[in-house]
């Protein structure tokens, strides 16, 4: 943590707005980004002043709005799986090119389809801009194996929506 | 692990792609045939298709409102501007209708003066050059910058007072270990100068390096901090 002497709980409150974005990138719907971001972050107040001082705090919060993020998204399936999938749709901008229109959907589904691993360092990379090392603490596995888990999803999305003709 | 069935060079043009790796010599060699010309097509596409359903609103709708404000400084002038995520630009060395101008072109937002918006940031500006703060403790709005430029930037603040540290080692904070050149040109641009402290990032040799401000600036601010002998 670079603050010296600023209250950890002011710590966590710098991290908000990123810790949301990351959230409605995970769960493509607002309103359970807001819901998800508040108990992330409440749960950080509480647990926050009882880490260790070399704890990676953004890392940490990373780690804790995945999980909580995939619980939801698991809650969600079960409860209201259908109106969640359509109101997640209606966010993206779609093409008026009908081609790109199947494209970005197969696209989305396949990004659904990812293992949450894979899916959740994707999006640390390639949206929220994490270093490997960051990506590596929250996920809790080797900075390798945090790559290894960006480029497989990757691949995966291209093998899945580019065709070969 | 998937990751060993996939082809050496598939996975190397992954990381050219979305880590600013130059490939190897014979990952380029692929890239020049048929195939790597193809694979590195659909690639892009991939990485275009989902910078687009997943990368959020356009700039326009990020930025409805910019507030601005100054302060002065042993540096001279300092703008300060945020919108309602956090601090987006901190500018010295420039006019006022020039910094409003900038704003108002690169972030497409409606732009207004506000000390109430900037208070925190000007009262921590105010007591840093005065010697009296040692870290900034102000949300910032870093949603127009790439994912690249972002790294390098949080790697820097991660930098504390006192410290410098070369182009080469954030480079390597950042996972682009020969990206030194891209680590300066990234804080070349950096928007939220002193806030975010580029100042701190030196040349390898013992060199002070460069600084979008001018070299005095930067060497101003090493002194102020004790990080460069007076």
């Amino acid at each position: 943590m670079s603050a010296g002497h600023t209250p950890p709980q002011r710590l966590v409150e710098r991290y908000r707005s990123e810790i949301f974005s990351y959230l409605m990138r995970i769960l493509q719907h607002r309103a359970d980004a807001e819901d998800v971001c508040q108990e992330v972050l409440m749960r950080a107040y509480r647990e926050v002043s009882g880490l260790r001082p070399d704890t990676n705090l953004r890392a940490w919060l990373y780690r804790v709005a995945t999980n909580m993020a995939f619980n939801a998204l698991r809650q969600r399936k079960r409860r209201w799986a259908h109106e969640a999938r359509e109101e997640g749709r209606s966010k993206i901008r779609w093409s008026p090119s009908p081609y790109l229109r199947v494209q970005l959907r197969e696209l989305v589904q396949a990004v659904d389809r990812l293992p949450r691993r894979q899916r959740a360092a994707l999006i640390q990379r390639h949206f929220q801009g994490l270093a490997y090392r960051d990506i590596a603490a929250s996920l809790g596995c080797t900075e390798a194996a945090a790559r290894a888990n960006v480029y497989q999803a990757v691949k995966r999305l291209r093998d899945a929506v580019v065709d070969e003709s | 692990m998937g990751c060993a069935t996939m082809k050496q060079r598939e996975l190397d043009l992954i990381a050219s792609l979305l880590d600013d790796v130059e490939p190897r010599a014979a990952t380029r060699r692929w890239l020049a045939t048929q195939e790597g010309r193809r694979e590195l097509m659909a690639y892009r596409h991939i990485l275009r298709l989902l910078g687009r359903a997943y990368a959020g609103p356009s700039t326009a709708r990020l930025f409805p409102v910019v507030y601005y404000s100054a302060l002065r400084t042993p540096i001279g002038r300092v703008f300060v501007a945020a919108t309602d995520v956090g601090l987006v630009r901190v500018a010295f060395r420039e006019t006022e209708t020039a910094f409003a101008a900038e704003l108002r072109r690169r972030l497409r937002a409606e732009v207004t003066t506000s000390a109430r918006k900037l208070a925190p940031a000007v009262r921590q500006l105010d007591a840093y050059f005065r010697g009296r703060r040692r870290t900034f403790d102000l949300p910032l709005d870093l949603r127009d910058l790439t994912p690249f430029q972002r790294r390098v930037l949080q790697a820097t603040r991660d930098v504390p007072l006192g410290k410098v540290v070369s182009y080469g080692e954030i480079a390597r904070r950042v996972d682009c270990p020969r990206g030194s050149r891209a680590v300066g040109q990234a804080l070349g641009r950096n928007p939220i100068p002193i806030v975010i402290p580029c100042h701190r990032i030196v040349a390898g040799g013992g060199g002070l390096g460069g600084y979008t401000g001018g070299l005095p600036i930067k060497r101003t601010l090493l002194q102020l901090e004790g990080a460069l002998a007076g």
